[in-house]
């Protein structure tokens, strides 16, 4: 599509950009050099109109001679001979013009003409590589906008990926588990039963949501993180015991979504599911200044088998508090004795939800 | 039915709600009989060696001792069938020669399935190479991180960074483990190629050293050697044993 010809207002404004260089050019080659003002407009501007039209055909010397990929001598090959031609006709069709112009009782208007021949013709070559700049400029500009244009939609494609890498974070066992207990409750507590369907159906549902968003205040986060291990209550039983302290303005302040899940899946999973009496999974957050410190503490088999994973789960999540909030690392874990600790401390983000 | 007809199973899941599904489901089968529930793997260790049960219905992920853990424990014994929600197991439960492997969640008739094929593989009196089956079980997790020992009906789990030194005793293997000393049926040869060789150095024919309990090495009379461990005690390094040690320290 070409740029100037296909759309009606930039072809009004290119024109009028002419316009003002036929009066430029009445100025500079037509008044004092014989002719009077009114003889020098009438021969410039119309011809600097026509003129306009010709060097339209720049854009296609620039589109197959692009400025970076082509070798020089062939951009500058291409330049020279379209100038010439382009400047050939403009010569042509100012001798054209001046005789009209002198049928029409313009007399003065040969004098701009016959005497200024190879000047015009410098002129119109000179012309030509303007308008011919002006196309590489328009052209390095689109480039520097879609290039702009394919960033953000990188951004939004990488963005995307990640919270759907995020949702597909629920572990599809922890769902069969899940299964299975409301399956061993229908017989013996279908009211149970129901309670978990409900359970895990709003679990998954609010994982999905909250997905989805930018920032999520923490105590939508902790919520879901209730609805999980209150499920996880139901499969391991008095195994698994869980204390929360969280102060309102902690709770109150916007985190990544899905920020906690991992850490309190790891917990259940990695911790109290390998111990035989079980134990008690503490969350807590607290704002202090600047910074909101998340902490879960939960007792795990110091001689349990490593299993991959665990690791990897906190790798994850410090890269992307990283890439959420720049440089610094947020997350400090430690496994003493029988204990593992993690805290999380990141800025304090409040105000309307993103 | 006569009771020599009668299949006694012991249930082993973690998770109270599964071992009553599988209660329920089992109820309808006039030929079993639970004769045990354990919520871990010592008791289910226990129960088996207590009770002799023809089937073991067997959960694999349990705190400390899991299925496959269990299962090394009490040998090629009694068949077992896995029951569990991770499918990826199921090419080591076909090694290890489990009747069948249950996912969870499944319904009566496939349970009725499996329990058909415990009954066949029992019918048969099919017998399995114990050892194979044992060293099988454990070759998927290499290098060992820690010991499980069956003393009775007692389990011991020994991390193995807790271990000095084991002794080769014929089909046995002692481990010392501070002033303890335990028995594990096993070749030291097979123990050395579990273990992860950068930790433990077999210095001697008969014996397989921790290297992180070498305090120094002593040149005896003639040219042997001896290695001296942290706590005072003395074990003889073989010229091969004292090569291995020399390119890993």
């Amino acid at each position: 599509m070409h740029p100037i010809l296909g759309s009606v207002r930039r072809l009004a404004f290119y024109l009028l950009a002419w316009i003002l260089i036929g009066l430029l050019l009445s100025a500079g080659l037509g008044y004092g050099r014989g002719g009077d003002w009114l003889t020098a407009v009438f021969f410039f501007v119309p011809l600097g109109v026509v003129y306009a039209l010709v060097t339209q055909s720049a854009w296609y010397v620039c589109r197959i001679f692009p400025l970076v990929r082509s070798r020089a001598w062939h951009l500058a090959g291409a330049q020279i001979l379209a100038a010439i031609f382009a400047s050939a006709i403009w010569v042509a069709a100012a001798g054209a013009w001046v005789r009209a112009l002198a049928a029409m009782g313009f007399d003065a208007a040969g004098s701009l003409y016959d005497p200024q021949r190879p000047l015009l013709f410098v002129v119109g070559a000179l012309l030509f590589w303007l308008v011919s700049s002006f196309f590489y400029l328009l052209i390095a500009f689109d480039a520097s906008k879609d290039a702009e244009r394919a960033n953000v939609e990188l951004t939004l494609l990488a963005r995307e990926a990640e919270l759907k890498a995020l949702r597909a974070q629920i572990d599809p066992h922890f769902i069969f588990n899940c299964l299975h207990s409301i399956s061993a409750l229908t017989a013996t507590d279908p009211a149970a039963a129901r309670r978990m369907c409900l359970l895990l159906a709003d679990f998954l549902r609010e994982t999905l949501r909250l997905g989805g968003n930018e920032q999520i205040p923490l105590a939508e986060e902790l919520a879901l993180a209730d609805r999980y291990l209150a499920i996880e209550q139901v499969r391991l039983g008095e195994r698994l015991n869980v204390a929360r302290d969280a102060d309102s303005s902690a709770a109150g302040c916007l985190v990544p979504p899905l920020l906690l899940q991992p850490l309190v899946e790891n917990a259940v999973t990695h911790g109290i599911a390998q111990l035989v009496e079980g134990g008690t999974i503490r969350m807590a957050a607290t704002c202090s200044g600047s910074t909101l410190t998340i902490t879960l503490e939960n007792p795990c088999d110091p001689d349990r088998p490593r299993t991959r994973g665990v690791g990897l789960g906190l790798e994850l999540l410090r890269k992307r508090l990283t890439n959420h909030y720049g440089a610094g690392d947020a997350v400090y874990a430690q496994e003493q004795e029988g204990h593992f600790r993690v805290e999380l401390r990141i800025p304090v983000v409040t105000g309307a939800r993103a | 039915m006569n009771a020599a007809d009668m299949l006694r199973v012991i249930v082993v899941d973690d998770e109270a709600l599964a071992r009553g599904l599988l209660r329920e489901l089992l109820g309808a089968h006039a030929d079993i009989e639970v004769i045990a529930e354990c919520g871990n793997g010592f008791e289910a260790v226990k129960a088996v060696t207590e009770k002799k049960p023809d089937l073991l219905l067997l959960d694999i992920q349990m705190p400390k001792l899991d299925g496959f853990d269990v299962l090394e424990l009490i040998g090629t014994e009694v068949p077992v069938i896995f029951v569990t929600a991770y499918d990826q197991y199921a090419i080591k439960a076909f090694q290890v020669h489990a009747v069948d492997y249950l996912l969870k969640p499944f319904g009566a008739e496939r349970l009725a399935e499996a329990l058909t094929r415990a009954r066949a593989r029992i019918g048969a009196r099919e017998t399995l190479p114990a050892k194979a089956l044992v060293s099988e079980a454990r070759a998927t997790r290499t290098p060992l991180e820690r010991i499980l020992i069956r003393d009775k009906a007692d389990v011991h789990v020994i991390p193995v960074a807790k271990i000095d030194y084991f002794e080769s005793q014929d089909d046995y293997v002692s481990l010392k483990v501070g002033d303890k000393t335990l028995l594990k049926e096993q070749t030291l040869s097979e123990l050395e190629q579990l273990l992860d060789p950068g930790r433990f150095v077999r210095i001697h024919r008969r014996y397989l050293l921790n290297v992180a309990r070498l305090a120094k090495i002593e040149q005896s009379m003639t040219d042997s050697r001896v290695a001296v461990l942290q706590d005072g005690t003395e074990i003889p390094i073989s010229r091969s044993g004292y090569a291995k040690l020399r390119e890993i320290l």
